[in-house]
């Protein structure tokens, strides 16, 4: 068996999802007897106060069973009761004041409409300027318990000590001298950087079913993520429930990056499934996905940058914002996240970091691919192109001067290990050079070129378990828990395994996401899951290995030393056969023998793992320590742009990015995920976001106003590159790291620097919309006209 | 809703024929859904946006969640479960599999189908055209490129049977 690691192997799920035979959460309402349905009443308004509710003519609906509000006795714990359901005052638009409970969604629909629910509307907070104005208006009105875990008094602007009722939490770091830095550099240049609020939008909607057992225990299907570290974990302590009662799966997931670690569809199930005793489901509705949450949490960034004439940046004061919505949900806030991103790829021998976190009226954030690094990097590689340009240097070379050699060590004081990022933007500059100018047609799409790069970490997020059987007849079964969110990550996990035993592929099955017989695993999140879990099955498979040796090696009288496992066969050392075959050493129980020892038939040899990521190391007052990530992903970007002088629009024509993986376990996997990552930057960068009305409330919660970006957006084929770059990660599985957030990082930046030499403009703000690339156009030409 | 009075629609799905009585509220998307089981088909926002439940109704591609029943009535529909033959895979699934067009694959049934009524109507399409027929079909996941290189194959004769007659 050749080695499989490195091998574009082809999926284990293709032929369930080309089939339209696997699974999906929606796809299980039809087994389910009894359904009972939920819909929500939402608020309207941004911040309000609920001064009367009547639910006497929807709980007198024929067909409606239960109503579920805010002053149901739960047990909250440290789960933030706003994000399921609103008591007293509601937060954002969108938030649920009730959850109806009836035969058919119809007629749950129409109990909705029944509500009578009279507010005094509220001033609210919709943006971070209004947050953190003076005595700005507080998000949670003062008069309620509302106010959420976490949330603490903590100066929003160090330089004034002015403190905001709507800040969350802070984080604050410094290295080096940063005065002595700026009195050093040759320029400094400034500037402050903001983007919109995105919603991750997989295509399938957030959905739970709930299955009440008649032992009062529960068995959720759900497309949520982290059946044990999320799911079943909140539902136990939520709703108090015995560990033992509580099986949660997960089929096929229709997407998630990031957006279904927030399990409020899944306890909303539950608690309601607990209430009636009956089978409950509830499906979001695409304007539930947008307004009931999450989003993703935006960033104001203010970047000021000190270089020296040859290129070496020296000094960054470095100032960011998260805007998390309505409350802290089970993310931590504090800009230490986010801020992260500034770590990564550059040196940064001077450098401050002052970051906090603020809340307003909107719908709560928590993670989505990058958790804040896009929004955390696009203003520092916007200066870094443009540091260049007053250097007057190629935007690769000011890179190449200032990135991290492996081995080096980054702001916070940490040994980065792995570190393919020069090699990656090389690539990418191969196939765009940006530094030649690109070829115009006199029309009226100017072209340009640029290019950025980005670094992502991997936080240590707790442990992953495997097991793994090895049966009588050979097979091997592999039981894991990480998600499958779509990026293939069983399909790596089939292949390290496999790898491990010397089989193919399609002799390792692969059992995934189901508490009742796959072992722990917190999530998949943080690109961690080809690492964490990858090492947990090379564990789970060298233990089965070493117990098969053992029991190989008992048949034949030697020390397990000299057996070695290759598939079905065993190789020995030292006796009269040299090569048996696995199967039959497996023996079919007697009367005689009771198959008390040895290897029995139908009885799998069974193999453990565990693996856990060193624990990160408290920071000091600078904010530094020597372990606050695990590792680091990498990525290049670079991109060819047509913009439209005329009309503002902006055509990504060509793209290459390039991604440190460590060594990839599957090359074309992690190509797709290069390609899709890209796609759903040029998405979020050139179209998306969240608009509001005068209420408050999102104004274009559906896929008609909130554009996702199609085919159309993505250059053709053969101007779309996606290349792999390894730096091996010594402790990854193989040498592999993750991959699939720093992806989306660079495009932004690239796409702005491309506009800028396509038609000199420069913009702070993404999505960069075809009016606001318009409206700086216009601005350059009344600005030149009045000179 | 419940008080509407079903109708009768005959449908041939798949090359089977069904009669139903269902309520004229219904989609096509719900009666393939809800009433036929076959949910190989998906619901991804009820507004004709994200094209994850096309289906083909006498070869077109039509988004099932905007068609309301009586206008699916008489009609020859083709849902990805009639796309596999008992020689195996229809060659634009196959493809999808070899090609790594697949991640998530909440939008792989609708992709395909839509793939096969473009390549059908013109098995010469070029990229351009191809990109122009999947305008409705979202994916989130795998930027278009791999689902792109697997249609192109298809097209190319890479597979032994042409796309077409299912
Ligand atoms: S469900 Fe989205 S287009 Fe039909
Ligand atoms: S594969 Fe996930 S939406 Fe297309």
């Amino acid at each position: 068996m050749a080695n499989l690691i490195g091998k574009s192997e082809k999926r284990i799920d293709g032929y369930d999802k080309v089939t339209g035979k696997g699974l999906y959460a929606s796809d299980y309402y039809n087994q389910f007897p009894h359904m009972a349905y939920i819909k929500a009443f939402r608020s309207p308004y941004a911040h309000a106060k609920i001064k009367k509710i009547d639910y006497t003519k929807a709980k007198a609906l024929p067909g409606v069973i239960y109503i579920l509000t805010g002053y149901e006795d739960v047990r909250w714990d440290d789960f933030p009761k706003m994000a399921i359901i609103a008591k007293d005052e509601v937060l954002w638009a969108g938030q649920a004041i009730a959850l109806i409970a009836a035969e058919t969604e119809e007629i749950a629909e129409d109990a909705v409409k029944l509500i009578d629910c009279e507010f005094e509307v509220l001033p609210f907070v919709s943006d971070y300027y209004e947050a953190i104005k003076p005595d700005p208006v507080s998000v949670i009105d003062p008069e309620y318990e509302t106010r959420a875990q976490g949330f603490q008094d903590r100066p929003a602007d160090r330089a004034t000590n002015r403190v905001s009722p709507n800040i969350v939490g802070a984080y604050y770091m410094h290295t080096g001298d940063l005065e002595q830095g700026f009195k050093e550099a040759d320029i400094i240049m400034e500037d402050e950087f903001s983007v919109g609020k995105k919603t991750a939008s997989p295509l399938e909607p957030a959905t739970a079913i709930c299955k009440y057992e008649p032992d009062g225990g529960l068995t959720m299907i759900s497309n949520g993520a982290g059946v044990h570290g999320v799911i079943k974990e909140h539902i136990c302590r939520v709703l108090g429930m015995p560990e033992s009662k509580v099986r949660v799966i997960q089929p096929y997931m229709g997407g998630s990056f990031g957006s279904r670690l927030s399990p409020y569809v899944e306890l909303q199930t539950a608690l309601m499934a607990m209430r009636i005793k009956r089978n409950v489901s509830y499906r979001f509705t695409r304007k539930e996905v947008f307004t009931a949450g999450p989003s993703n949490w935006s960033c104001t960034t203010k970047v000021k940058m000190g270089a020296k004439n040859d290129g070496t940046i020296i000094a960054h004061d470095y100032y960011l914002c998260e805007e998390i919505g309505a409350c802290v949900n089970n993310t931590f806030f504090s800009g230490r996240l986010s801020s992260s991103g500034a770590a990564p790829c550059y040196r940064f021998p001077n450098m401050r970091m002052d970051t906090f976190a603020v809340a307003t009226n909107t719908v709560p954030a928590a993670e989505y691919r990058g958790l804040g690094c896009p929004e955390a990097e696009w203003g520092i590689e916007i200066m870094v192109n443009r540091l260049a340009e007053k250097l007057k240097m190629s935007p690769v070379d000011i890179r190449l001067k200032n990135i991290i050699d492996p081995g080096e060590r980054d702001i916070y004081g940490e040994v980065i290990t792995s570190i393919g990022l020069k090699k990656c933007l090389l690539g990418v500059n191969e196939v765009i050079k940006v530094e030649e100018k690109p070829v115009q047609d006199g029309s009226v799409w100017k072209r340009g070129k640029g290019c950025a790069v980005a670094g992502k970490q991997n936080t240590p997020l707790g442990r992953s378990e495997a097991k793994v059987w090895y049966n009588s007849d050979g097979t091997i079964q592999l039981f894991i828990s990480c998600d499958e969110n779509g990026m293939g990550a069983t399909t790596a996990m089939g292949q390290i395994c496999a790898n491990e035993f010397g089989v193919d592929l399609k002799d390792v099955k692969v059992i995934k996401g189901d508490t009742l017989c796959t072992p722990y695993d917190n999530y998949s999140a943080s690109s961690r899951t080809t690492y964490n879990t990858g090492n947990a099955v090379m564990i789970a498979c060298a233990d089965c290995i070493n117990k098969l040796k053992t029991e190989v090696a008992r048949v034949y009288g030697l020390n397990p030393k000299n057996v070695e496992i290759k598939g079905k066969k065993a190789i020995l050392k030292g006796t009269y056969v040299q090569e048996v075959d696995i199967p039959p050493l497996f023996k079919h129980w007697t009367m005689f023998t009771q198959g008390n020892w040895g290897l029995q038939q139908y009885s799998p040899v069974v193999g453990y793992g565990v693996y856990c990521p060193a624990p990160i190391h408290q920071w000091g007052p600078d904010g530094k320590s020597d372990r606050v990530w695990n590792w680091f992903q990498y990525s290049a970007c670079a991109v060819e742009v047509a913009v439209n002088e005329e009309t503002g629009v902006v055509k990504v024509v060509k793209i290459a990015s390039s991604a440190d993986t460590g060594n990839p376990i599957n090359p074309e996997i992690v190509k797709s995920q290069i390609q899709g990552g890209v796609h759903m930057a040029i998405g979020f960068t050139t179209m998306e976001e969240h608009l509001y009305d005068e209420k408050g409330a999102q104004s274009n919660a559906n896929f008609s106003d909130y554009r996702l970006p199609t085919i159309g957006e993505m250059p053709t084929n053969e101007n779309v590159f996606a290349l792999i770059n390894p730096d091996p990660l010594p402790d990854g599985p193989y040498g592999a790291k993750g991959m699939a957030e720093s992806i989306t990082v660079p495009v932004g930046p690239a796409i702005e620097e491309a506009i800028y030499q396509a038609v000199g403009v420069r913009l702070n703000y993404y999505p960069m919309t075809a009016e606001r690339v318009l409206a700086a156009i216009k601005e350059k030409k009344a600005r030149e006209a009045a000179k | 809703m419940s008080e509407i009075e079903k109708i009768r629609v005959e449908l041939t799905v798949n090359g089977k024929h069904h009669v139903l009585y269902v309520s004229p509220c219904k989609t096509l998307l719900e009666v393939l859904r809800e009433d036929l089981n076959l949910i190989g088909t998906k619901r991804g926002c009820d507004d004709s946006n994200c094209g994850v439940c096309t289906v083909l109704v006498n070869g077109q591609a039509i988004k099932s969640c905007t068609m309301l029943i009586p206008l699916a009535n008489g009609c020859d529909i083709t849902t990805i479960e009639g796309l596999e033959r008992e020689g195996g895979l229809h060659p634009l699934q196959q493809a999808f599999i070899d090609r790594f067009a697949v991640q998530c694959g909440y939008c792989t049934p609708a992709m395909i189908l839509t793939a096969k009524a473009i390549l059908d109507e013109n098995p010469n399409a070029s990229e351009e055209e191809i990109r122009d027929g999947l305008h409705g079909n979202l994916c989130r996941c795998t930027g278009y490129t791999k689902i792109m290189e697997a249609i192109l194959d298809v097209r190319d004769g890479k597979y032994k049977e042409s796309c077409g007659e299912v």
